[in-house]
């Protein structure tokens, strides 16, 4: 974000100001709803959201957040799926110290052009001052290669596959954004070593597959894989793949994950070498791949809408939500124990349901407060249906209601939650297709860019002409960069020029404004 | 952890503090004295096992004596480091005081928290992350707090290049923080119970450190939450307590002793702390977990308010609890022996290893074609297992590495036991021939049945042995001299108590000792204090500590 957005001040309150008569009907009936419109105010829009829908919580370290135990669980039921991905690929877990000596930070800043990083020092324990200053870690390349160098030896310790997951810091300060952009977020940071550049141009690939799989599997959230550019890639490695997510409303790439050939960039910098077959002295070659806590945050800007959260099944800690409607005379206690059987014959079947029997709220304020959350299914029991021996079900992601026999209730329900991960990712990717334009010229480029679309030019690929693009481009919304170069290249007909350039194309990119 | 540390009087190796990673001098490393003996030929097949088991005794003759481990009779702080850098669990950091924590060792790590995270959702609570940045303001709010912490803080005073306005504290825990959002969601009977938990790192700049025992960061789980009356506090207290309690016991097959703080050891902010204590190979006391009753301090420091059922304010109560990567430290120093780690199979990484044995190369593809099946068999049955079919390490080689690493089972195949369409299987926990079996079938489910049996008894078995050690080197007293007396023999004593605070920091001067807890199983009967003749309500355990 930048220009107009930057100057945003980061609020710990949504504004006060109501707009349009709906939805002061809404607040006056439940004291819930959002004050800004998804499609008008995008960024005051996420910070409500995010906020109401109790993800997070303003802290009083700008930049730092409190993930609440809705958003916790997300990540969560991410961990859940990649760590055992990782570990059938023999990758392994271990934890890395969050200190790091300033020698190796400055020995990385000294042989990655453009790496400096935003470290907290610790210059203090309790009343003393420390005699060398000690970083809080950005990343853990620096920590890890000493020990890289140390424990390999040979080629029978290779490949060295490790992976922690843990909490970093990044102390910039450019537009604080929850998930997006944070002092401290949590991520996984995989790095691996291996005796030949085949096999980590493969594992580069494989993981990008399944980072992919977060995104499209669970989030629901469709993405492109790509290469960076030259001047886009990670400064310290060979190259960077990595899948680009695409937020409509904003016309805005954002990076969703990155695994990384390093080369042997790292490997001379901290010197690990290996004896070969042969006993000759060989450099490994490494990758480092990550995801963080940003995916959540993808997941909120792409999916959600003027009532809130909108949370795919395959995600949410609570997929199904049950509210009893008691009325007059009705037999109240029949229609709680229906809830009860309900959550329960749901949650036998792996169903993850709740029921809401809260007697201080009514069922109009429990359906706004469960839809600003993004709970997938709601179910509502009423007289009626317990007459009738079934349940209403209400869809969150179009509001569609349907009437449900109590008797195929689990096989229903199944259906509906897999219908609605797949109409999630559907609109997600219709939206996201409609954004994508195809332009020859400089001239459809700048009116593609100001249109807030996601740009796929023929390219020169050399690295003057991104930067002058850049410079061209650099203005109050923030500069047009490359997304990335798809490893899905539609046909290049001989003699296409570069967009910027006129040379002769040798490649289709996506180009953009990003987070 | 959460109480307080003490001083530990153990003599600690320091690892460099450059950047560059020094490797251990071999003249630190002692050569092992008296290798065991190798296991003689069972009784039992003799005729179609003595030539393979030759084999064994002649490959074992070629072992290379790469990895060597201090007795722990010798020297037990050194048996515990070389243990940790031998079986590859950890390694130091490259800031003094901290550790990497290698695949192996982080593996034990997650078997407990995959444990833990289940009962933590069973009963009731929610994960979530704080930011591990606490501004010293929040720090200074809780008077006890403060004066307990500050000497251990780790400060931020420079961030992206500039001076800060409010220097930062790194989380030695979470408590101020998490009060201080408690005070904005808590605001009514209806918003309570509020019970969560977060997996994290945390800092205590130590001045004396030891590999997973105490570290300069270290990794645990928090747990915090807060209700609407002292009674429910309490109960949850007991249930965290409880739930340590079990894991111990029933996973790490350690048996620890559950039990409440004296006031001196209480968490500082604390009104009731209750420990787990394990005893460790050395005798020494290990707290191992800690609960704590926090009642109303830290909501009266912060203001953590709400409205009751009759429209009162009241102030919260609260309890915190916590179990780290210390435990990790404890599961190696109860069960590990001369011969390396030796891990309780519920929370080994690697419960059974397959070792394939050929001599000719015309062996060899059956051999490992059997050793195969076998990994397929049991890894399919839901066992951890590891098939070690490397040609560059000797059977023998191999027997020793996989026993220091503490693997429970070892499945052995030769040519022989091919043909026979058996196995002979090893027990960690018992050395020699006595652990050793031949003639097991082959066949699946004889054979998946087997194992899970055996590691069952394996399971048992440690922590049999661990009570056993216990309760033989605890001992009872009823004077001050006979509680010298235990503990300069290095045991703990057990004795009534009800003395002062300074009586009980004289014990601690004059001894060494302090007391670890009072057990919440209390025997029966008039008791009279060992330090003041007065009566006594209860007995405490005293004992060394790390």
């Amino acid at each position: 974000m930048a220009g107009t957005e930057a100057k945003k001040t980061e609020s710990k309150k949504p504004a006060a100001k109501q707009s349009g008569a709906k939805k002061k009907e809404v607040k006056k009936e439940t004291g819930l709803g959002l004050t800004h419109r998804k499609a008008e105010n995008f960024g005051e829009w996420y910070s409500e959201v995010v906020v109401n829908a109790e993800m997070i919580e303003y802290y009083d370290i700008s930049g730092c957040y409190i993930l609440r135990p809705w958003s916790m669980a997300i990540w969560e039921i991410m961990q859940e799926f990649f760590d055992p991905e990782i570990k059938k690929m023999k990758i392994k877990n271990c934890y890395f110290p969050l200190f790091v000596s300033p020698g190796v930070l400055q020995k990385e800043k000294d042989h990655v052009e453009g790496f400096a990083p935003e470290v907290a020092w610790v210059t203090k324990s309790g009343e003393s001052e420390l005699e060398i200053p000690i970083a809080i870690r950005p990343t853990s390349e620096t920590v890890m290669y000493p020990y890289y160098s140390k424990w390999i030896r040979g080629h029978r310790d290779l490949p060295l596959k490790l992976n922690q997951w843990c909490n970093v810091v990044r102390w910039e300060f450019s537009n604080p954004t929850p998930f997006i952009r944070s002092r401290e977020f949590l991520w996984q940071e995989g790095h691996t070593a291996f005796a030949t550049k085949d096999e980590a141009d493969a594992e580069v690939l494989e993981i990008l597959e399944l980072y992919r799989r977060i995104y499209e599997e669970y989030l629901a959230v469709p993405v492109i894989k790509g290469k960076k550019s030259e001047l886009e890639k990670f400064a310290g490695g060979l190259y960077t793949t990595s899948v680009e997510a695409f937020i409509p409303n904003t016309g805005r790439g954002i990076q969703g994950a990155t695994s990384h050939c390093l080369g042997q960039n790292f490997a001379k910098m901290f010197e690990i070498n290996f004896e070969n077959e042969k006993g000759e002295k060989a450099m490994v070659w490494q990758n480092s791949w990550a995801y963080s806590t940003r995916t959540i945050g993808v997941m909120v800007m792409v999916h959600g809408d003027d009532k809130g959260l909108v949370l795919p099944p395959k995600v949410a800690s609570v997929q199904v939500i049950v509210i009893p409607v008691p009325y007059k005379d009705a037999d109240t206690q029949g229609i709680f124990d229906a809830c009860s059987a309900t959550v329960n014959t749901l949650n036998e079947a792996g169903i993850r349901a709740e029921s809401d029997s809260r007697d201080n709220y009514s069922p109009g304020w429990k359906y706004s407060n469960w839809e600003m959350k993004g709970v997938p299914l709601r179910i509502e029991i009423g007289p009626k249906d317990l007459a009738n021996k079934q349940v209403r079900a209400v869809r969150r992601d179009n509001g569609a209601k349907i009437d449900i026999a109590s008797a195929d209730l689990v096989v229903e329900i199944k259906k509906l939650l897999d219908t609605i991960q797949q109409n999630l990712f559907d609109v997600a990717k219709q939206k996201r297709d409609e954004c994508i334009q195809i332009i020859h010229t400089w001239d459809e480029f700048v009116q593609a860019l100001n249109q807030r679309k996601m740009i796929l030019a023929p390219w020169c690929d050399e690295e003057e002409v991104e930067a002058d693009v850049k410079a061209r481009t650099k203005g109050e919304m923030g500069a047009a960069k490359t997304l990335c170069s798809p490893f899905d290249q539609p046909e290049l007909p001989e003699g296409t020029k570069c967009f910027a350039s006129g040379k002769p194309a040798t490649k289709w990119t996506y180009w953009g404004r990003s987070y | 952890m959460l109480s307080l540390r003490l001083t530990s009087f153990t003599h600690l190796f320091s690892p460099p503090s450059s950047a560059v990673i020094a490797r251990r001098s071999p003249a630190i490393l002692r050569r092992r004295h008296h290798p065991r003996p190798w296991p003689l030929a069972a009784s039992f097949s003799a005729q179609s096992s003595a030539a393979e088991t030759q084999d064994r005794v002649e490959n074992s003759k070629n072992r290379v004596t790469e990895r060597v481990i201090t007795p722990r009779s010798q020297d037990f702080n050194a048996w515990y480091l070389d243990i940790i850098a031998n079986a590859e669990l950890a390694d130091y950091g490259p800031v003094r005081g901290t550790m990497v924590i290698r695949p192996y060792g982080y593996a034990i790590w997650e078997a407990i928290q995959e444990y833990l995270n289940v009962k933590f959702k069973e009963t009731g609570h929610s994960n979530m992350y704080f930011p591990q940045f606490i501004p010293y303001s929040f720090i200074e709010k809780e008077a006890s707090h403060v004066e307990g912490f500050s000497p251990e803080l780790a400060l931020v005073t420079i961030g992206g290049g500039k001076e800060l306005e409010e220097k930062l504290v790194v989380r030695p825990t979470s408590e101020t923080i998490v009060n201080h959002m408690f005070t904005q969601w808590i605001h009514s009977y209806r918003d309570l119970p509020l019970m969560i938990n977060q997996w994290a790192n945390v800092t205590r700049w130590e001045m004396r450190t030891k590999p997973f025992v105490r570290t300069l960061e270290f990794l645990w789980q928090e747990g915090h939450t807060a209700h609407a009356t002292p009674e429910e506090a309490e109960k949850e207290a007991i249930q965290m307590i409880d739930i340590y309690t079990r894991f111990a016991y029933e996973q790490a097959a350690i048996p620890v002793i559950t039990g409440r703080k004296s006031k001196v050891e209480t968490f500082a902010g604390a009104c009731k702390t209750y420990t787990i204590e394990a005893m460790m190979g050395d005798k020494k006391a290990l707290q191992a977990g800690t609960s704590h009753n926090l009642g109303q301090n830290f909501a009266r420091a912060f203001g953590t308010q709400f409205t009751d059922e009759n429209g009162l304010r009241e102030y919260v109560w609260q309890t915190s609890w916590a179990i780290s990567t210390r435990f990790v430290g404890g599961i190696i120093m109860t069960h590990g022996d001369d011969a390396g780690l030796m891990l309780p199979p519920k929370i080994a990484p690697i419960q059974v290893v397959i070792v394939p044995i050929w001599k000719k190369d015309d062996e060899k593809e059956a051999v490992l074609n059997a050793a195969s099946s076998v990994k397929d068999v049991l890894q399919r049955s839901g066992i951890k297992v590891k098939l070690d079919d490397s040609d560059q390490r000797t059977p023998g080689w191999k027997f020793n590495f996989w026993e220091m690493k503490g693997v429970p089972l070892r499945i052995e195949i030769g040519p022989r036991d091919v043909a026979s369409g058996s196995v002979v299987i090893s027990r960690r926990d018992i050395p020699g021939k006595q652990g050793k079996v031949f003639g097991i079938s082959m066949e699946p489910l004889n054979l998946e049945a087997y194992v899970k049996d055996k590691l069952d008894e394996i399971q048992s078995s440690l922590l049999e042995r661990a009570i056993a050690f216990r309760d033989s080197n605890i001992v009872d007293v009823s004077t001050y001299d006979d509680l010298k007396a235990a503990i300069s023999q290095g045991k703990w004593a057990r004795g009534p108590w009800s003395a002062s605070d300074e009586d009980e920091l004289t014990v601690k001067e004059e001894t060494g000792a302090t007391i670890r807890c009072f057990p919440f199983e209390q025997p029966q009967g008039v008791k009279r204090c060992l330090m003041t003749g007065n009566p006594a309500e209860e007995v405490a355990i005293f004992a060394k500590s790390y």
